[in-house]
Order: structure tokens, then C-alpha cells, then sequence
């Protein structure tokens, strides 16, 4: 039987009548629509049982409490630990991408030893045994030749038990040549020194300050403890309180400041200095704590009283003299007015003169070593080690001067000065980086990775591929913050001493380890003397051995608070310096200028920070490069931020290409005009053009610290390069 | 239809089915109706048992779980009903399919001698794996579903919408959607989604059904019901 | 059975932002990406495209150096409650029934597996609010570890926005079911923005409530469209009658002028009295 036409067109009629009456069509249709909404490849996220894990966060030195809410065993959101004395739930941008860091492709994930020449990113895996045994190798080698000198080491930081291993190992080796990143922290330690005698921490009373007179610190934008400084902001403006903010842009704590005093860069000491004498003057000085508890009043009033009249710095601060003095007396008339200093985020450490300068401020009206003013504690003293064991290499070698000149007669205010590393490199035979990148976030970055050129081994601890990792022999990475234990002790930024305890949130996801273990280790791979001064099995018994009863307090609140420090004044009178011999020189020396002629290059290049850029050892994850404005980076593209009335001068149109020429370096930019920007002046934000990392962060904008160069302070030999001269064309 | 127009010079086609000249009362004529009714019928049968007994078969994919588990056997040993491994966490979420550490009080060794509980002791406990259990229920990610609104809230027993699992004596087979991924459960069993009782479908008109009847809010601007962000996320 | 929830009042959750206390750092942006799974791209610098649920606005006063000023405007989605209750512009023009306005929270959903892409509604948004998936969501190997299971990944064709973190009202609901009590309290539910912000500048609670922060700060007048009767709170583009929940305080005049659109010669703040204090 054939099948003819009809009976075909009508089997299919029937059929698809047939097919009406089933749920076949809708069904499909259904199906097909919920086919469409659940691509296979969006991820479902699986669920689970909810938790959180309370931390500190160590991507920045403010020490926050975090709450890290899990899923199961993964982290899935940070947050800010409510109640913690610095954050109380208030957390950054920074803080809030850790995750992003944690989960992150860039992380090193296993030991990795260079192979091809240095900077091209070719690795070999090794195992943790290898790795230990090629460092303790090459170290024993140098130790060997009676050169434990030359080896030299690299942190964030001299405090905490990890810090302090480093050290320690540095010690028992025999090298005096630990080098701690640079910050304002060290112009403020040699200021307590130098006037107070103390060695120790600056504690900043923002919160019961009720006038805040900053020389350009950037409050709002990551400076000190930032969560502890917005959060302070914001109290101040619910009581009516006073924020001051000088510098030559309207930042975003200019913005928010009472009143801008948009001075002219590099001139900060000099307007102290005018204050000073005004309020001085003005008989407005608290006279009975100058008296109490001052000693050479006499010769610093001689001295502002003869070179700086607010008539006399007014054409070079910019600011006329009547302001100057209206904002002195405001500030003295003020019940509790706290005068900080540190430019940005502090991470140059200025010079010694306006950071003595300031201090002065707050002495002038007694606010030291009293609430809302600046306190002076002594330095952590919880890790309480036995001596380290010292042959006669060490011995040698530790009384060897230090390779950057730190401590010695030219620069005795200084401990360390990592801005001297291009000289110091020649007599480095080996160095260990530790949770920093200098060979991008030090200033002349050109100038360190030559210095890094010449060492023959690098050690890198970093957990990313970052720059210096990069630039590294051997990288050993470290677990990230949220897989370990470390004691988070905060110097910079806190009222009172404050040490958080950083713990671990996740399993640990890749071959890395603790840096505490990974240095207790190769110790012990050194054997005689060095290891033997390492008598730890591993970090955590070290960890919990030197915290002792505060390991239980930290262990259950997270944070611990010395509130009954007693802030102190240790020199030899008792009381607070205010001028002798060495402050006088300090105080005549003349202001640091920007490098360059004025004649090649008529502006003035300052790098400014931004919250939403992270400029030290941790990159900017993802996260934070999506907030970043359209008028900073575009594209690959970075801008500079310029005057109108001066890009007019020059004929450059907004968003249009230029290049800007420093005497150390020259980049592409685009020109961004923004009426915030004093003429001739021309600013970049730090944190920007990393040449490593990932495609999310690599190669956007310009590393601002390529083109500025370092300066030395006279008095302290510490980078006091606040800007360079340039040229836009 | 060349055919019908020169029907004198063609002879009556031998083909059964094909067309008939238009003139000739021939009895193809009333036969060819025939087939033609005849084919409709096939086709018709034919797409319905298609779509009746075959897609569904077609449709499904189906698996069977893991470990085989009588929730019966079970339901006695505990004092808590369902809400003895089914739990709610302390923040008010539903903990679902249980983990091993809630098996493991009695199963660290193994207990009787069904085949499934050696295979759950050796094969998960012991290794210290999770048992991939497949859910029946299992909602796609769009949906919001609180276990807290409708145990402690609307104080629902757990067979409104599950039915009576605490009776069975083994899991069923998983039915997997090829399609949507899917559970069969949530748009029942029949493939028409005919229901008769509460918990064969779970489907959003399923829920919406009940929210509506229990009159549990009116307040979505677009729909006059329940708002969609109850249900989703 | 008739459920206890339609008896209560209910809820018009709402915002109020302290734009003198805001300094524009940004953490209210990435604690909603962190919390609602917005993706991210290699190049995020074209704005248009950049999905920001929660965007911080840079507003100047167009003077010239040194009188020049900035003031950061937070933006997350407005919640319109229109003219009546619902009548939002993108509510009333969605086809799809994908956007929908809660009567019972006063919240806007978006429902992403309903939305098929038209985008009338970034059309009708006048606060650009609204973000279209020109791409499908793709994180870099090991990042979908940190995806939050309370937020549905979106897909590529679909309109996202800001949904006022609700996913934490559902979680705080299945919390204050367990307890037993109803009602969801002040703290229990904030939006994922409010609590980062370390500022403090923004505040999150139940317009209708005043006990809550919220209702006391930006005291809304229920018979005039909620207007702020604080004075020194405004909402944006306030005379389209998009009658926003989210309020915006600050003492400076040319903040609260920039606001909305004005005329040359017409002064928005006849009634503002001038804060005393600064």
C-alpha cells in the first residue's frame, strides 16, 4: 500500500491534532523557556549552612576587625566586625574585595624558582623542601664567606611576632640590615624620640578631638587606621566640630573639611611654623602646660618670632596672612585641637621640620599626651624573646654599619631608610621581600628595580605575582590573611596600643605557608647558631607561646586594647623638648624642594592617594578598579588631573593625549581638567599602571612613582619628596 | 490536480488513496474518505501515544540515588519527626538533605546488614565524603522558597508539599528533566499536570494557588497578588 | 486561612543619605557587588556599561579654583512609589511582569529569569538605576568560590538593579519566623551599602515607622507625596513625582540645588531654611 499525498496530509493533520491533545506542546514550550533562563555556564552558587568568622584585616597597616560570612567551607562576603574598637562595622572598599584576593588567579600557589632571565615569568615548581634548601642554601653560602652584612631584608613593618622572626632571623645571622617599608610613621617616631624621648607609637586621639588640623593628610582617603578616620570625620560633623584640611587639591577631605587651605605643595612647615607664631602671639598658647611641661619655649618662640611672621610665608604658602591667622587662633581657641601631619595615606615619610613643626602645633596648645591630642607609647613589648644566640659571624657582622646609613652620624634620627636601597644594593649579596612591593610602590621605581638588578638573589615571600615577585630568584608565598594566624599590632593611626588577631577563615587553598614557618625553617636549615635561636617547632606555637595570656583575649575577642598606656615623656628633664641644638638645626634648614628646574619644567607633579586605590604591597582586586572614575583611567589610558586657567596656558583640551616629562621618567597621559587643582600644579593618584597582576588590573593608567623621584630629608636622610617639577605637553 | 481534468483519457488511478475524478461515484470515492478519516485516526493515536506515554519517558532521565534510604525505618528511630535530620539552623534557614555529621552518630560502623548501609559507611562515612543525594524538590536558583514561613509561619505539616515521604520505604528513582535539568517533582508526575493532591506539583502556579486560596497578601502592583520578590531572588 | 501579615502596616523601606558625612570613598559600590554577585570586566571605564547597582556620583559646583567644591552623591535604585503606590516608571512599562512594586515593602523587584531584554524600563528610569547584561557574567578561575547563594547570578539579555538587599529581608524573615515573632526589627534587616559605609552616612529602615531612624531624619509627609519636612533633606529630580524612597540630606545650598533641575532665577530652597552651626 502506497501512501498518497492526501493521506499523508491528513496522518499529519492527525498528528498534530493528535499532539494538541497532548501536554507534549506545552510542556516542551515550558521547558524550553526554562531551558533559556538557566544557561549551564551562569554559575549557581551551591548553598549551605551560614557562618562568620571574626578576623582582622591586614591588606592596609589600620588594622579593622572583619567578619567573614562562609557558606559551607567557602567565604562568600566580608564585612566589618561591629563593635571592634577601630571599625565598629565600618568597613573599606579595600577591605571589602579581600575575597576577590583570596580567590584570586594571581596567587602564587606553589614554591616556584625562576628559570630564563629575571623578569620574564618563567617558573619551575618546587616543593616547600626544595625551596628551604635552595634559600638556606645560598645563605649559608654568604654566611660562609664571612659576609652575614650582606644580606639584607625587607617587611611592612618591625612589630609582630612574623615581623619580628624576620628580624630575628636577621640577627642570629648576622646582618644589620632590616629595612622596614617607608611611612610617615618614621618622621613620627623620630619626632617622639627627638622630643619626648620615647621610642615608640604616635597615637592620634581623633575621636575626642573636636578641631582637626591636617597638613594634607588624607583623612578620607586612607589615612592612619582609615575606618577609625571616617568614622571620626563623621563624629566631628554630628557635633559641630572643625576639620581643617591644607594642600593644593580639593581631595575628598578637602571636599568634606570644614575649610580648604589650598597651600602651595612643599611649603606645609613653614605655614606650621607662622601658626605657631601667631598663636604665640597672640598670647593664645596654653601657657601653663609651655611652662609645666615644655623646656626650651624660650628659644622656640625666638625662633618663629624671627622667620616665620604669617606676612613672611604668606607669598610662599600661598595662603594670605589674615587666613593664617584666623585658622591658628580658631585652632588654639578650640577645646581639644589635634594638629596631624603625613601627606596622603603617609606613605612617604615627609620631612623631619614639618613633622616637628606640627608637633609643636599640638604642643603649643597642650594637647600632648592628653585626650583628642597625640600620645606617644612606648613600643609593644608583648613579644618577650630570649636573646638571640650569637657566634662570632654574627657578632661581626651585626656590628658592621648599616648598608643604607640609618643610625649613623650623617642620619642618627633615622632607623630605616629604604629610599638609600640603589646604594646599599652594591653589598647586598641576598635579600628576602616580605609583604611589600617595593620594585612598584617606592618612589624612582626605576631607580629600585636597578637596585634590584644588582642583587644576585631575591627572595620573594609575596602571595601574588606581583612586581617584585616578578623580579624575584625564588618566591615563597605566603598563606593570604584569611587562611592563617598572625598578631596585627597597629602603630600608626590608633588612640591606644591595639593588637588584633588575624585568623584563619578558609583552609589554606593552595601549596603555600605561613611566612613565620617558612622563616622558622630556614633557620633551622642554617643550623648552628642561627637555627638554634629558633627554638619554635612552627609559627603557631611561637604565635601562642609570645602572646601568652593574650592569646586566650585575642582568641575571643579578637582584638586587644592596652587603654591604661600610659603615654609618656622620657627624656632626661621630664619634659617635652621643644628646642635644643639638634631641633634648631632641624628647624633651620631650609624647605625640601621639589627636584627640577623651574625653567624645563614649570609645573609641579604631586601624587596624591585614593581609597579607591590600594597603593602598597596588595594590588587593586577587580572590584576596586570598577570603581575607579572614567576621569582617572580610561581604558589603558591614566589622566592628570590640571587646572583649566593652566592647561589653557599650555593648549591642552580636556581628554586629550599628552606627555608628561619628569627628570626621572616621562609617560602618555590624558589631561583632565578639574577646577580642584591649584594652577601649575598637576596631580596623579598612586596605585595605578602595574605592570604585573592580571588583565583586571595590569597596564592600567601610569605608576605615578615612576615619574617622581626620592628625596632625602636633610636632617633625617628619609624620603621627604613630596612632588617633582614637570612638563605637559 | 492534473488528474481530474482530463479524467477520460486517464484511467481510474489503481493508487487507493489517490484522488478520484471529481465525476465518478466510483467507490473509491467513499474509500478514499476512509483512508483518509483512517489516516487522521493513525496520526492522531499515534502523536497521542507519543505524547501521553512516550515523551515523558523521553523527557526524564532517570537515576537512582547514591544510597538507597528507607525514610520509614528512620521516621522510628527518632523523636523529633522530620525535623530530626530536616532542620532549621539557628538564622531561620533550612539545612535540606543531611549532611554526614548527622549520620554519623550511629553510622560511624556499619549497622545490620543491608547491602546500602555497608555502602554508606564504606563508601562515604568511612572516606569522609558528603553523599551526593539527589533532591526531588530541588528549586532552580531563581527561587527564594522559606522553609521558616511555612513550618513556624503558616504552621503547614511538611506532606502539604512533599507528600508522605515519611512512609517509604526507598528513594525512588531521580527523574531528570533532559531539557530543564529539573527534578520531575517539581512539575509532578503527571506530564499532563494533572494534581490531585497538594504536593504532586511544585511548579510557581503550585505555590501561587495556595497563597492565593490562604490569602496570604495582594501585594504586587502588576499582578494583583503576591508580590515577586516573596518567592525569588 | 487568613494570615496575620495583611493585618500589618505595611512597610515603605527607604533610605536617607547624609551627604555631608559621605566622602565618596566608595565601600557602599563594592559591599554590593561583594553581596549581590555583580560581575565584573577587564575594562570597566566605559560607564555606560559598567553594572554598578549602587553608584557614587561626583556632583561639583562648577566654580573655579579655589571655590571650587565636590559633593558625592550615592545612587542605588530609588524605589519610586509613583504618583499612587506602584505607579513607578519602570514598574508601569514593563511587558514582561519582570518588575514589580511590593505593596507590602514598597520594593521594586527585579526578576531576573522573567526579563527578556526589552529594557524599556532603563528607558523610563530617570535615575539610570538600571544596568543591561550586554555580556554574560565570567569570573576568573576559583572566583565564582565567592558567589553568595542568596543572590541569583544574572545571564546575559537581562535587565539588574538594586533591589534594596532583599534577600536579607527574606533571610531576616526566615529568622524572625523561627523566633516566632513576626516582625522584622530595625537592625535585623539592613541593606548590605548601609552597613559597610564606614561614614555611617547612610540610614536604612521603615519610611512608615517612627521609631525608625530613617522616618526621623527624613520625616516624610505622607500628605504631601512624602516630601522631606526636614529641610535639609531632598530626594532626586523630586518635582518628576517619581516619589523616590531614598532621601538625601546636606546643609550646603548648591547640594541640595543640585538635586533636581532648576531654572536660573528659581530658588528651590524658598522654604529651606539655612543650618545653623557651619
Amino acid at each position: 500500500m502506497k501512501l498518497s499525498r492526501r493521506c499523508f496530509l491528513s496522518l499529519v493533520v492527525g498528528g498534530a491534532a493528535g499532539t494538541a491533545l497532548t501536554p507534549l506542546p506545552w510542556k516542551i514550550t515550558d521547558d524550553l523557556s526554562i531551558w533559556s533562563q538557566n544557561w549551564p555556564w551562569t554559575p549557581v552558587p551551591p548553598d549551605g549552612a551560614g557562618s562568620y568568622v571574626a578576623s582582622t584585616c591586614t591588606l592596609c597597616p589600620g588594622g579593622c576587625g572583619i567578619s567573614v560570612r562562609k557558606i559551607d567551607d567557602r567565604a562568600v562576603k566580608i564585612e566589618g566586625a561591629a563593635g571592634h574598637p577601630l571599625n565598629d562595622g565600618g568597613v573599606c572598599m579595600l577591605g571589602l574585595s579581600g575575597l576577590q584576593l583570596l580567590y584570586s588567579p594571581t596567587r602564587i600557589q606553589s614554591p616556584l624558582k625562576r628559570v630564563g632571565e629575571r623578569g620574564q615569568g618563567q617558573w619551575q615548581t618546587i616543593t616547600w623542601k626544595q625551596a628551604i634548601g635552595e634559600v638556606a642554601g645560598k645563605l649559608g653560602d654568604i654566611r660562609q664567606q664571612g659576609k652575614p652584612e650582606a644580606l639584607a631584608c625587607i617587611a611592612p613593618k618591625d612589630t609582630g611576632t612574623v615581623a619580628r622572626l624576620m628580624d630575628r632571623l636577621m640577627a642570629a645571622y648576622g646582618s644589620p640590615n632590616f629595612f622596614r617599608t617607608p611611612s610617615v610613621e618614621d618622621a613620627y617616631e623620630a619626632v617622639l624620640y627627638l622630643t619626648q624621648g620615647v621610642v615608640g607609637h604616635v597615637g592620634l586621639d581623633v575621636e575626642n578631638a573636636d578641631f582637626i588640623l591636617s597638613f594634607g593628610s588624607a583623612l578620607l582617603d586612607g589615612y592612619g587606621s582609615p575606618v577609625r578616620m571616617f568614622r571620626a570625620n563623621s563624629r566631628l560633623k554630628e557635633m559641630h566640630g572643625t576639620v581643617v584640611q591644607i594642600e593644593p587639591r580639593l581631595s575628598n577631605t578637602a571636599a568634606k573639611a570644614d575649610r580648604w587651605l589650598p597651600l602651595k605643595p612643599g611649603t606645609e612647615a613653614d605655614l606650621a611654623l607662622a601658626m605657631a607664631h601667631v598663636i604665640i602671639a597672640r598670647n593664645a598658647a596654653d601657657r601653663g602646660f609651655l611652662e609645666g611641661q615644655t623646656q626650651g619655649f624660650a628659644a622656640f618662640m625666638r625662633m618663629v618670632q624671627e622667620r616665620y611672621t604669617p606676612q613672611s610665608v604668606a607669598a610662599r604658602t600661598g595662603i594670605k596672612a589674615n587666613v593664617i591667622e584666623e585658622v591658628a587662633m580658631k585652632f588654639a581657641a578650640a577645646k581639644r585641637p589635634l594638629a596631624i601631619c603625613g601627606r596622603g595615606k603617609g606613605q612617604v615619610p615627609g620631612s623631619l621640620k614639618e613633622a616637628l613643626a606640627v608637633h609643636a602645633l599640638n604642643a603649643l596648645v597642650g594637647n600632648i599626651n592628653a585626650t583628642g591630642g597625640v600620645t606617644a607609647f612606648s613600643a609593644y613589648d608583648y613579644i618577650d624573646w630570649a636573646d638571640v644566640v650569637t657566634d662570632e659571624v654574627a657578632a661581626k657582622g651585626r656590628q658592621t654599619p648599616r648598608l643604607d646609613g640609618a643610625g649613623s652620624d650623617k642620619y642618627p634620627n633615622a632607623r630605616y631608610l629604604l629610599n638609600h636601597l640603589a646604594d646599599a644594593a652594591d653589598n647586598i649579596q641576598a635579600l628576602l621581600v616580605a609583604e611589600s612591593n617595593p620594585c612598584y610602590a617606592l618612589p624612582d621605581t626605576r631607580g629600585i628595580k636597578a637596585a634590584f638588578d644588582k642583587i644576585p638573589f631575591v627572595v620573594s615571600f609575596s602571595s601574588f605575582m606581583d612586581e617584585t615577585a616578578m623580579n624575584a630568584d625564588i618566591i615563597l608565598p605566603n598563606h593570604v590573611y584569611l587562611e592563617r594566624f598572625e598578631d596585627v599590632p597597629v602603630t600608626f593611626g590608633a588612640g591606644y596600643p591595639t593588637v588584633g588577631l588575624c585568623r584563619p577563615v578558609v583552609e589554606p587553598l593552595y601549596h603555600t605557608q605561613h611566612l613565620g614557618d617558612t622563616i622558622i625553617q630556614v633557620a633551622k636549615a642554617l643550623k648552628g647558631s642561627v637555627g638554634a635561636s629558633f627554638p619554635w617547632p612552627d609559627y603557631k606555637t611561637c604565635l601562642k607561646q609570645s602572646l601568652g595570656d593574650k592569646w586566650d583575649i585575642l582568641k575571643q575577642k579578637g582584638v586587644w586594647v592596652d587603654a591604661s598606656a600610659n603615654p609618656g615623656i622620657e627624656t632626661a628633664s621630664g619634659k617635652i623638648v621643644l628646642m635644643d641644638d639638634t631641633l634648631g638645626a632641624v628647624y633651620t634648614a631650609d624647605e625640601v624642594p621639589a627636584p627640577g628646574d623651574a625653567a624645563t619644567y614649570p609645573l609641579v607633579l604631586v601624587p596624591y592617594d585614593s581609597i579607591r586605590l590600594s597603593s602598597r604591597y596588595i594590588g587593586d582586586p577587580p572590584f576596586m578598579v570598577k570603581t575607579v572614575s572614567d576621569r582617572i583611567v580610561k581604558g589603558h589610558d591614566g589622566f592628570v588631573e590640571i587646572n583649566p586657567e593652566t592647561a589653557a596656558k599650555l593648549s591642552l583640551a580636556d581628554g586629550q593625549m599628552a606627555t608628561l616629562t619628569t627628570p626621572v621618567g616621562e609617560a602618555r597621559v590624558r589631561v583632565n581638567l578639574d577646577n580642584g587643582i591649584m594652577p601649575d600644579v598637576v596631580a596623579m593618584p598612586r596605585g595605578l599602571g602595574h605592570t604585573a597582576y592580571d588583565e583586571f588590573l595590569a597596564g592600567k593608567g601610569v605608576n605615578v612613582n615612576q615619574l617622581v623621584g626620592s628625596v632625602d630629608d636633610p636632617a633625617s636622610g628619609l624620603d621627604a619628596a613630596w612632588g617633582i617639577r614637570a612638563k605637559l605637553a | 490536480m492534473s488528474s481530474n481534468e482530463e479524467p477520460k483519457t486517464t484511467d481510474v488511478t489503481e493508487d487507493a488513496h489517490g484522488a478520484s475524478p471529481a465525476h465518478s461515484p466510483s467507490p473509491e470515492k467513499s474509500g478514499g474518505g476512509a483512508y483518509l478519516f483512517l489516516s487522521f485516526i493513525v496520526g492522531l493515536a499515534l502523536s497521542m501515544v507519543v505524547g501521553w506515554a512516550v515523551f515523558p519517558k523521553v523527557l526524564y532521565s532517570k537515576k537512582s540515588q547514591p544510597v538507597d534510604f528507607s525514610h520509614k525505618l528512620h521516621l522510628e528511630q527518632v523523636d523529633n519527626g522530620c525535623e530530626s535530620c530536616h532542620f532549621f539552623r539557628e538564622d531561620g534557614t533550612f539545612s535540606g538533605a543531611p549532611k554526614l555529621e548527622q549520620c554519623i552518630g550511629c553510622h560511624e560502623e556499619v549497622m545490620g546488614e543491608s547491602e546500602n548501609e555497608a555502602v554508606f559507611v564504606e563508601q562515604y562515612v568511612a572516606k569522609e565524603r558528603e553523599v551526593p543525594w539527589l533532591v526531588y524538590a530541588r528549586q532552580p536558583d531563581c527561587v527564594f522558597f522559606s522553609h521558616a514561613a511555612h513550618v513556624y509561619g503558616a504552621k503547614l505539616a511538611c506532606e502539604t508539599c512533599h507528600g508522605n515521604i515519611g512512609a517509604s520505604d526507598t528513594l525512588k528513582p531521580y527523574e531528570q528533566n533532559r531539557i530543564t535539568g529539573y527534578s520531575r517533582d517539581i512539575w509532578g508526575h503527571s506530564i499532563s499536570g494533572f494534581k490531585r493532591n497538594t504536593w504532586d506539583r511544585m511548579k510557581m502556579d503550585d505555590c501561587a494557588e495556595c497563597h492565593e486560596t490562604a490569602g496570604i497578601h495582594d501585594s504586587s502592583v502588576q499582578t494583583g497578588r503576591d508580590a515577586c520578590f516573596v518567592c525569588h531572588k | 486561612m487568613k494570615h496575620a501579615q495583611t493585618q500589618h502596616r505595611p512597610k515603605r523601606y527607604g533610605m536617607v543619605i547624609d551627604l555631608d558625612k559621605c566622602t565618596g570613598c566608595g565601600a557602599c559600590m563594592v559591599a554590593c557587588f561583594s553581596e549581590n554577585n555583580v560581575p565584573f570586566k577587564a575594562d570597566e571605564s566605559d560607564k555606560r556599561l559598567s553594572i554598578t547597582w549602587m553608584k557614587v556620583y561626583k556632583v561639583t559646583n562648577g566654580e573655579s579654583f579655589p571655590n571650587a567644591d565636590v559633593c558625592y552623591f550615592p545612587r542605588p535604585c530609588q524605589h519610586c512609589a509613583g504618583q499612587h503606590e506602584g505607579h513607578s516608571p519602570c514598574v508601569s512599562v514593563c511587558p514582561a511582569t519582570a518588575t514589580d512594586y511590593s505593596k507590602e515593602t514598597g520594593i521594586v523587584s527585579q526578576i531576573y529569569t522573567r526579563c527578556f531584554g526589552c529594557r524599556y524600563c532603563m528607558g523610563a528610569c530617570p535615575y539610570h538605576a538600571r544596568y543591561f547584561n550586554w555580556w554574560d557574567p565570567v569570573w576568573p578561575k576559583g572566583m565564582e568560590q565567592y558567589l553568595s547563594p542568596n543572590v541569583s547570578p544574572r545571564m546575559r539579555g537581562i535587565v539588574e538593579k538594586c533591589s534594596f538587599c532583599f534577600h536579607r529581608y527574606q533571610l531576616a524573615r526566615n529568622k524572625a519566623f523561627k523566633e516566632g515573632h513576626r516582625e522584622v526589627k530595625e537592625n535585623e534587616y539592613q541593606t548590605a551599602c548601609t552597613q559597610a559605609c564606614p561614614a555611617g552616612a547612610i540610614t536604612f529602615g521603615d519610611l512608615n515607622n517612627p521609631d525608625h531612624k530613617v522616618h526621623q531624619l527624613a520625616q516624610p509627609d505622607v500628605h504631601h507625596g512624602y516630601k522631606a519636612k526636614n529641610p535639609l533633606a531632598f530626594r532626586l529630580l523630586e518635582r518628576l513625582g517619581t516619589n523616590t524612597k531614598v532621601y538625601y540630606m546636606s546643609s550646603r545650598e548648591w547640594v541640595r540645588k543640585a538635586g533636581d533641575n532648576y531654572l536660573a532665577d528659581e530658588n528651590p530652597g524658598e522654604h529651606v531654611q539655612e543650618p545653623s552651626g557651619h
